[in-house]
């Protein structure tokens, strides 16, 4: 209790100094008094009774400081002064605080909008318990050439042989993401829906909101139970307690809502916000998803939990022995395929692919941070040798280094805390405006904020800044020569040339690193340019494109399917403005196709080649014509390419090139499948273009063509009895009218043809390539402004060494200009002491570039990360703006009027 | 301010609290320069203590609450502060009057054994 009350008020006193020390004061005084009372009692002269008391007093400053001691923490109590001291220096110059604290905000502000997107993305773990226990596992298809499949995947029989045979899961179910026509409940609309086991939500352990999840045996029994999002709850539902047990229509079939999942729960960890889930389903797999062709598409995913003490490598030979058996069990038509079971940790699935460019974004955020550091101990600098005489004096006088240290410790701190403070809520801002922006390669968005650890991350990233900022000139300050600098009086002519070398070390590495940035922001710009030239292989002007899906509910046989399709075609055609129209399974630069694997007639594989992997579009109409694709050789499908008829194909340039090359492939034929699968043969009536079916910057694979109405004859074997085909399609339609406009005609036909029928992502062409851009430009937006911040950071500093040297050897210029040298030489000797400068920071840039090289390779396209043009321009450039900004202190100094500085002291 | 004269303030820290409070206690409400006073002739002969090194001592046991401090007139009508045990000092003297009894009672026997 006593000591509580103590350590209170030892803490009150620091404030309430003032009050203390005055009666402290009075009461030495009295105390003083009444001794000095003592002694002329005693029959001392008044001036001896002084001199006794003060002696039997002993020191009264000494008596003040132990008492100053005992009552309050002083150590705190110095900072304190130490604190109200650099506010009071820094209000004396607002220039300086604002510059330094606005530079500051800006370097913590943009590393902290930066780390909170390392934070949320890569180092938080996933939102569910033990979440290094969960893991992912699927098959790698040997030969399959598979770049794009980022994520291994399985097939409707490996989910099955998996959760039934292997052991070292405790939970382990697959999942398949898909788009579902939600109606029953409002409008009728596309939603992302997961089917999944039910062992999914056991594996994952989060416990609904309301309500419950369902269970594999509910899966397996094919149960028609739905669990909604929460957003979809709020949303769709306006967040209705009741919602448990109503009914909602999925492709028209009834679901009965079971559960509500929490906020923050998010399955798949897709990237992007966009494509996730708001509704999971029972997977019940179907028996025709295991025979044809269901067995040989790996369209699905499987998350399990470890069991406890079963490592991932354990858990992963687990699965290739049952990998083995799954292969051993293959029918005849896929006997050739070779799969390997992987086994990878969740949290890595999840962020493998977004690591590049978080940690791309890092360093060059870092870079600009370095600079604003370096830009800030130079500033600081500046201030030493300005107050050196001040310093010298109170060194003088007794002051202690440590004081010394600590002041210009504690002024740099509470500039960085400042700037800190400022640049936090400038990150904030940042990042209310910039996550809906942020490109959609990205996982787990939602969970990017301004949470404790980015908060904490700021906080000491502006203590550390401070702190080392303050060191550099702190020390400079306690070197100060006491006697130099009196005697020096102000004259200014060798002093702080050590000062001057570490000011110029820190321009000369501002300008390396700016420069490094410099160069990967012109390399990223080049490869965006190059980009931009790539042919896209279609035209995308005045096209709009829209995605149906026919519920099977409704339209159950192929002829009510190819009557929706006929009618639709046909009142598109006739739509005034309307140049062509098709239906394609695929939109190019939508980002999404599927590959199948082909065989190629008397077409001898290389050794090790691997299976032939094209993309295949299923189409029907005029789609060629619609999103105008070149037609190279023979002719597009025509309605007589039908079912009944000759199986028929389209291939583009690439296929053609790699299959025949310097023929014609038309007439040549290929078929699906692999050499045991018995498919029939089609023939090649035509050759297109090259098409871009995801981003410009991702080469083009083999692309083969076929009327929808002969999918099901070319499946040969593959075909499941009664398969339909065109259950679904992306419509494209060119007119002479902006596509804009067509869209609501567009609307208003489908409503003709089926009120009830949904049209998805309705979207012009042009606006589809913009979204496929759209991450490059993200990248290459955001490291061109942390380079040109880090230009003009650097460009300053360089512009504060010249300037302040050029100040501090006025009086050396004017006495060489006295002394018969130009005003042209005085502006070129300065021009040459930046260019120096300049010059030795472009060399270790153009190393920091090479060095950075290995982190950028992956953002280039056809770019070299040492491509001479990009480099040599940026080191000019970088230069040029270096001469620059000692033009400006070179002509000031040229400018002296020699008798006016020679006499100003 | 010497190495020994810091060395004696540490040692008396604990003690000079005690006397203090004893002083306060027997005598009633003084100023500081009578309790130095005091102090000079109770220790006169073995330390050697400035007046002012008392005050540390007061503003600890004020802090404690042990000792409350009021401005007054002297007799010969000169302002002093005069401190007053408080009802907390009186209980807090009584137990460190026990431990110093019995610390030295044992350093007592622990001489004894030791000659």
């Amino acid at each position: 209790m006593k000591h509580l009350r103590r350590i209170f008020l030892k803490f009150y006193l620091l404030f309430a100094n003032s009050k203390v020390e005055a009666e402290l004061e009075r009461e030495i005084g009295a105390h003083l008094a009444l001794l000095e009372d003592e002694y002329l009692r005693q029959g001392m002269t008044r001036e001896d009774a002084r001199r006794a008391a003060r002696i039997a007093y002993g020191g009264v400053e000494q008596a003040k400081q132990l008492h100053r001691d005992e009552r309050a923490f002083q150590g705190l109590g110095q900072i304190l002064q130490d604190t109200r001291y650099t506010f009071r220096q820094l209000r004396k110059s607002p220039g300086f605080t604002v510059t330094t604290i606005l530079m500051l905000a800006l370097g913590i502000g943009a590393t902290t909008a930066i780390f909170s997107i390392v934070e949320g993305v890569l180092l938080r773990p996933l939102p569910f318990p033990d979440p290094d226990r969960l893991v992912s596992l699927g098959d790698v298809l040997e030969g399959s050439h598979c770049t794009s499949c980022a994520h291994s995947s399985v097939t409707a029989p490996d989910i099955r042989n998996y959760t039934r045979d292997t052991q070292s899961f405790s939970h382990l179910g697959g999942y398949r993401q898909r788009l579902f026509e939600l109606s029953g409940t409002g409008d009728p609309a596309a939603v992302n829906a997961t089917r999944m086991s039910g062992e999914v939500f056991a594996a994952l352990g989060v416990p609904p909101l309301l309500g419950r999840t369902f269970t594999q045996h509910e899966d397996e029994e094919n149960e028609q139970v739905a669990v909604l999002s929460y957003g979809m709850w709020q949303n769709r539902f306006h967040g209705d307690a009741n919602v448990l047990g109503s009914k909602i229509l999925l492709y028209r079939k009834p679901y009965i809502v079971i559960g509500v999942m929490p906020r923050d729960f998010e399955f798949p960890l897709n990237p992007g916000h966009v494509n996730q889930s708001e509704l999971w389903l029972p997977l019940s797999l179907q028996p025709q998803e295991f025979m044809q062709g269901g067995a040989a598409s790996w369209n699905s995913r499987m998350v399990g939990r470890l069991k406890p003490g079963i490592t991932a490598e354990q858990a992963q030979s687990d699965a290739e022995r049952v990998a083995r058996e799954t292969m051993r069990d293959y029918p005849a038509y896929m006997r050739s395929l070779r799969i390997h079971a992987v086994v990878t940790p969740l949290q890595e699935d999840t962020v493998a692919q977004a690591r590049p460019l978080v940690r791309t974004l890092f360093f060059a955020v870092i870079v600009v941070l370095l600079i604003v550091c370096a830009n800030l101990a130079g500033l600081l600098l500046v201030r030493v040798i300005r107050r050196r005489r001040e310093t010298a004096v109170r060194l003088a006088l007794g002051a202690r280094a440590a004081t010394l240290l600590r002041q210009a410790v504690v002024e740099s701190m509470v500039l960085s805390i400042a700037g800190g403070a400022i640049g936090l809520a400038l990150a904030a801002v940042a990042l209310r405006v910039g996550v809906s922006r942020l490109p959609q390669t990205l996982p787990r968005i939602n969970e990017i904020g301004l949470d404790w650890p980015v908060m904490l991350f700021a906080l000491g990233l502006a203590l550390l800044t401070g702190f080392l900022c303050g060191l550099a000139p702190a020390f400079a300050a306690i070197r100060t020569s006491v006697n130099e600098t009196l005697k020096e009086g102000g004259r200014t002519g060798t002093w702080g040339s050590g000062h001057a070398r570490l000011r110029s070390a820190l321009v000369v590495a501002e300008i390396a690193v700016a420069l490094t940035l410099l160069t990967a922001s012109g390399l990223l710009l080049r490869s965006f340019e190059k980009m931009r030239d790539v042919k896209l292989g279609f035209r995308p002007d005045n096209t709009l494109a829209a995605l149906y899906v026919l519920p099977q509910q409704q339209y159950r046989t192929q002829s009510a399917i190819d009557e929706f399709t006929k009618t639709l075609l046909n009142d598109l055609g006739q739509l005034p403005g309307a140049e062509a129209v098709g239906i394609t399974s695929f939109l190019p630069a939508a980002g999404n196709n599927w590959t199948i694997a082909f065989m190629i007639e008397a077409h001898v594989p290389p050794k090790g080649a691997g299976m032939n992997m094209a993309a295949m579009s299923l189409v029907e109409g005029n789609p060629f014509e619609a999103l105008g694709i070149r037609v190279l050789r023979g002719r597009v499908f025509t309605e007589s390419d039908n079912a009944g008829s000759q199986l028929v194909a389209i291939v583009n340039r690439k296929m053609a090139e790699r299959y025949w090359p310097g023929q014609d492939p038309i007439g040549k034929r290929l078929r699906r499948g692999m050499p045991e699968t018995s498919t029939p043969w089609m023939t090649v009536v035509g050759e297109v273009d090259d098409v871009k079916l995801g981003s410009r910057d991702v080469e083009t694979t083999p692309q083969v063509y076929q009327p929808v109405t002969q999918t099901v004859a070319s499946e040969g074997v593959l075909a499941s009895a009664g398969e339909l085909s065109a259950a679904d399609g992306w419509i494209v339609l060119r007119s002479r009218m902006d596509p804009e406009q067509m869209e609501n005609t567009l609307r208003a036909t489908m409503r003709r043809i089926d009120p009830q029928l949904p049209l998805y992502q309705m979207q012009t062409m042009e606006h589809a390539i913009s979204k496929s851009e759209a991450p490059r430009r993200f990248n290459t937006v955001l490291i061109s402004s942390f380079a040109i911040a880090a230009v003009l950071l650097s460009i300053l500093g360089i512009y504060g060494v010249i300037a302040f040297s050029v100040a501090l050897r006025e009086q050396e210029m004017a006495l060489r200009m006295a002394l018969g040298c130009q005003r042209s030489g005085v502006i070129l000797f300065i021009l040459s002491s930046g260019a120096r400068l300049a010059a030795v920071g472009c060399g270790l840039g153009l190393l920091g570039a090479v060095a950075a090289s290995r982190l950028l390779r992956s953002f280039l396209f056809e770019v070299s990360p040492f491509d001479p043009g990009v480099l040599a321009l940026s080191a000019i450039a970088m230069l040029l703006l270096a001469l620059a900004a000692s033009a400006l202190p070179a002509r000031r100094a040229s400018s002296t009027d020699p008798m006016l500085a020679l006499r100003g002291e | 301010m010497s190495n020994k004269e810091k060395e004696s303030i540490q040692l008396l820290q604990g003690t000079l609290d005690l006397i203090v409070l004893r002083t306060l206690t027997t005598m009633g409400p003084q100023h500081a320069y009578q309790i130095a006073t005091r102090l000079q002739h109770i220790s006169y002969r073995l330390l050697n203590l400035n007046q002012g090194t008392l005050y540390p001592a007061l503003v600890r046991l004020e802090q404690y609450g042990w000792i409350k401090g009021t401005w007054g007139r002297t007799e010969s009508n000169r302002e002093a502060k005069y401190y007053e045990i408080t009802k907390a000092g009186q209980k807090a003297l009584g137990e460190e009057t026990k431990t110093w009894r019995r610390m030295s009672a044992l350093v007592e026997r622990l001489l004894l054994e030791e000659s």
